[in-house]
């Protein structure tokens, strides 16, 4: 087969090696580390579905369908969103498919982009499904198509998981040429596929049986390396790192270089343990490995120093500091501690982009609040871009756990405390799984104010469309039956607080949701959709008191302060896209040049 | 670390939307190029913000994605106070560049530093000034402040014999980004120069 080698990100050596698999429908839910996966899948796969779903659950699901009638499918997602698909996995571990089905997990140890950093391993143990893990963009495209093929002979899900560290990895990959797409063919098996308990019961004996499958054809994707009485077992992304401290300390050891953390190989650790006095295991996060050759180990009464978790610790990702620390301690080799130093640096979190329409809709909903003497509500909110309004000078979020739960947790702190609240959610958000919560917040008359953030776009994971762009939402409130839904231009500053007064007093006077969807689009994406030089804004100096309203109290990236306190817009920074002009209370700011074609649409369309 | 093991690694710093991701691109496109291994781990999602953001590269032997705490050889900072967020990275023998530019933090009542505050911290390290985004907008393209870097890194002997200079000049690609190259590249020679006698 004729390869090619490209430099790619470790998400498009999974997606090439999807389509080298055959994958004939992909489906996913954005979600960093593992957005560009579907995107790459999209942009070079010929003849192959794609589509970002609306959550997790329906891209699983849409992937396991599709397997079921035969066909080669795979549903991508950042850790968290197997969470949320994890009820139809566990299923599709009792039923199996007749075709082959992967889930990519794409794990975030430190949390990088994340609210945890749980180890998705665990569901492979929880749910009896195989879980394969690269640790490189090579490895991680091989190990792909290795996982369509493990599915495909085990007629059985399995997970690759992935990682920050692979996915967001750029590298040369040799890449393997795409296979023609395996499509399905209808056919039923409704004895199979419909888990009333009389087949769920006989799905479960199936079910083990593959498991048993599983634990031998899991045995050749593992590999012994080099010799030595210790031996280190490295799992996924611990192999470069103890292949390198090994390296760097001159060490020498045996090495089982791990693939797949479950099941793990029973047979090639025991071959390996036969020749080892030490044991070191290196892990990322959670003792998942751990459990299990401990288990082992207990089983065959294997009897040999043993270093693990207690010493490399679960938290955080692995580094090649860390794990030259554990292998000093392994080896008796002293490793010296890096020293630290502290040096004083302004912090700098990430921030709302100039032009973004969530800063006026924060702006906007203080004002509205204080002024219904709302201003001390809890304010429920969610996970998106929007999530930055918590940070000062917003300080308008309370809570923001885990997707769509803006709305169920206001419930709850209204029931506990009989405060009205706030429920602020993004528009794909809103579609993953807010929708649900509205309904019982209608159902169950919950006095909250829902604000809707409405930007036309999935934006924090780089502007992948929303289901907002083709379904309305207020039409979606008012149809659940919410009485009071208004729309506002974020914008249109002065009409907006009146909208937010109005509908908090509503709630209040009422006893019952509102909704209030703040609708313009993701600045992103809407200076992507004009032609031409957009605008500019100015500050004209004489009006200009220096009053500081504009760059510390409204943030926007392109306001910096002159050494005379005064306001400067820094032209390559600005948009032009006006928010700022109606913030200044010296109306020191107007915008200059002509809007460009498309400006209005982009914006507002 | 040694023996007849060569590893470069180079961290590159900055504020999200300066391009160093693009510049990780450029250097990983110009190692394969020259057939030589290459790792770049990038920081994406919301970091990419207007947030402190940096990319690890490492060039050579290498088989882990994270430079070690210590062992940067270069610290390229294309906004200079985050060489300092970054200088964890550093040893003394580590080559520090700094960008003559800072750029506010989106944080109210936020306490800049100015370059002088960032030169005087970084009083015995090995320090390089460039007036990168200065240069960029001089070679015609004022996003190409990542290339004039590459283009420094490169004329100071960063990649030793790992890359060849043809390989750049292919992996940048515009014409206005070769300029931003050899311009980098000019004052490094230049400094070398200087240092040498």
């Amino acid at each position: 087969m004729k390869t090619s080698i490209k430099v790619v990100l470790g998400n498009e050596a999974i997606a090439t090696g999807a389509l080298a698999a055959g994958v004939s429908v992909a489906a996913a839910y954005p979600g960093t580390p593992s957005t560009e996966i579907l995107e790459s899948i999209a942009k070079y796969g010929k003849g192959v579905y794609t589509e970002w779903s609306s959550n997790e659950k329906v891209a699983f699901e849409t992937a396991y369908g599709a397997a079921m009638v035969g066909a080669r499918a795979m549903a991508s997602m950042k850790h968290v969103g197997v969470n949320v698909a994890s009820d139809s996995v566990s299923s599709s571990s009792y039923t199996g498919v007749e075709g082959s089905l992967v889930l990519v997990s794409a794990d975030d140890p430190s949390m990088w982009s994340s609210q945890n950093e749980q180890d998705n391993r665990y569901f492979g143990l929880q749910y009896l499904i195989p879980v394969v893990e690269p640790y490189d963009p090579q490895s991680a495209h091989l190990l792909t198509l290795r996982s369509f093929q493990l599915s495909d002979s085990l007629k059985h899900p399995v997970m690759l998981r992935t990682n920050t560290r692979v996915s967001h990895v750029r590298a040369p990959v040799e890449i393997l040429p795409p296979a023609e797409p395996v499509k399905g063919k209808l056919m039923k098996d409704p004895h199979r596929y419909v888990l009333a308990p009389e087949n769920a019961r006989r799905d479960r004996k199936e079910q083990l049986k593959r498991w048993e499958r599983a634990k031998s054809m899991v045995e050749e994707l593992n590999e012994i390396e080099g010799e030595g009485r210790t031996l280190v077992i490295a799992s996924g992304i611990g192999y470069p790192y103890v292949k390198e401290a090994l390296e760097d300390l001159h060490l020498r050891a045996a090495i089982l270089k791990l693939s797949t953390p479950v099941p793990i190989p029973r047979r090639l650790i025991l071959k390996a343990l036969e020749s080892a006095d030490v044991v070191a295991l290196v892990e990322e996060l959670d003792p998942v490995v751990e459990m299990q050759l401990k288990s082992i180990m207990f089983e065959e009464d294997v009897r040999v120093k043993f270093f693990g978790k207690d010493l490399l610790g679960r938290e955080g990702e692995l580094t090649l500091d860390r794990t030259r620390r554990f292998l000093g301690k392994v080896f008796n080799v002293d490793v010296p501690e890096v020293p630290s130093l502290e040096v004083a640096v302004p912090p700098r979190p990430p921030a709302m982009c100039s032009g973004c329409p969530h800063r006026s809709s924060f702006i906007d909903l203080k004002k509205g609040l204080t002024s219904a003497g709302l201003g001390k509500s809890f304010i429920s909110g969610d996970i998106g871009c929007y999530t930055l309004g918590v940070l000062p000078p917003f300080d308008s979020m309370d809570s923001g756990t885990d997707m769509g739960s803006s709305l169920g947790l206001a419930n709850g702190v209204y029931r506990a405390t009989g405060e009205v609240d706030v429920a602020v959610i993004g528009d794909s958000t809103f579609f993953h799984s807010g929708l649900s919560a509205l309904a019982n917040a209608v159902y169950n008359n919950l006095p909250v104010m829902v604000v809707v953030l409405d930007n036309r776009s999935t934006a924090m994971t780089g502007q992948q469309p929303s289901p907002s762009k083709e379904i309305d939402i207020a039409g979606v409130a008012r149809s659940l039956g919410v009485e009071y839904v208004k729309v506002i231009d974020p914008f249109d500053t002065s009409n907006s607080v009146k909208v937010f007064t109005e509908a908090a007093k509503w709630v209040k006077t009422n006893n019952k949701p509102a909704v209030v969807v703040a609708k313009r689009a993701c600045a992103l994406d809407a200076m992507d959709n004009v032609e031409g030089k957009p605008p500019v804004a100015l500050v004209e100096l004489t009006k200009c008191t220096g009053c500081s309203i504009c760059y510390d109290f409204f943030t926007c990236p392109a306001i910096i302060p002159r050494e005379d306190k005064k306001a400067l817009i820094d032209p390559d920074e600005c948009i032009g896209c006006g928010a700022c002009v109606p913030v200044c209370p010296f109306k020191a700011i107007r915008i200059e040049g002509d809007e460009p074609m498309g400006w209005r649409e982009a914006w507002l369309g | 670390m040694e023996g007849s093991l060569v590893r470069v690694n180079l961290l590159l710093a900055g504020v999200g939307g300066q391009g160093l991701i693009t510049m990780g691109k450029i250097i990983a496109e110009a190692c394969s190029l020259s057939n030589t291994r290459v790792l770049v781990a990038e920081t994406h999602g919301l970091a990419q913000r207007g947030g402190a953001v940096n990319v690890h590269v490492r060039i050579g032997d290498v088989m882990a994605p994270l430079i070690p705490l210590g062992e940067a050889n270069y610290l390229v900072a294309l906004e200079a106070m985050e060489a300092l967020r970054n200088i964890n990275y550093c040893n003394k023998e580590t080559n520090i560049v700094l960008n003559r530019e800072v750029v506010r933090p989106v944080v109210p009542k936020v306490k800049m530093l100015s370059i002088k505050d960032v030169s005087d911290t970084l009083a015995g390290y090995r320090t390089f000034t460039v007036d990168a985004s200065k240069m960029a907008h001089e070679a015609g393209n004022p996003r190409a402040a990542n290339v004039v870097m590459i283009g420094f890194l490169y004329g100071l002997g960063a990649f030793r014999d790992l890359v060849d200079r043809g390989s750049f000049l292919k992996a940048v690609r515009s014409e206005t980004n070769v300029r931003a190259f050899e311009a980098g590249e000019g004052i490094a020679m230049a400094s070398r120069l200087t240092a040498s006698l």
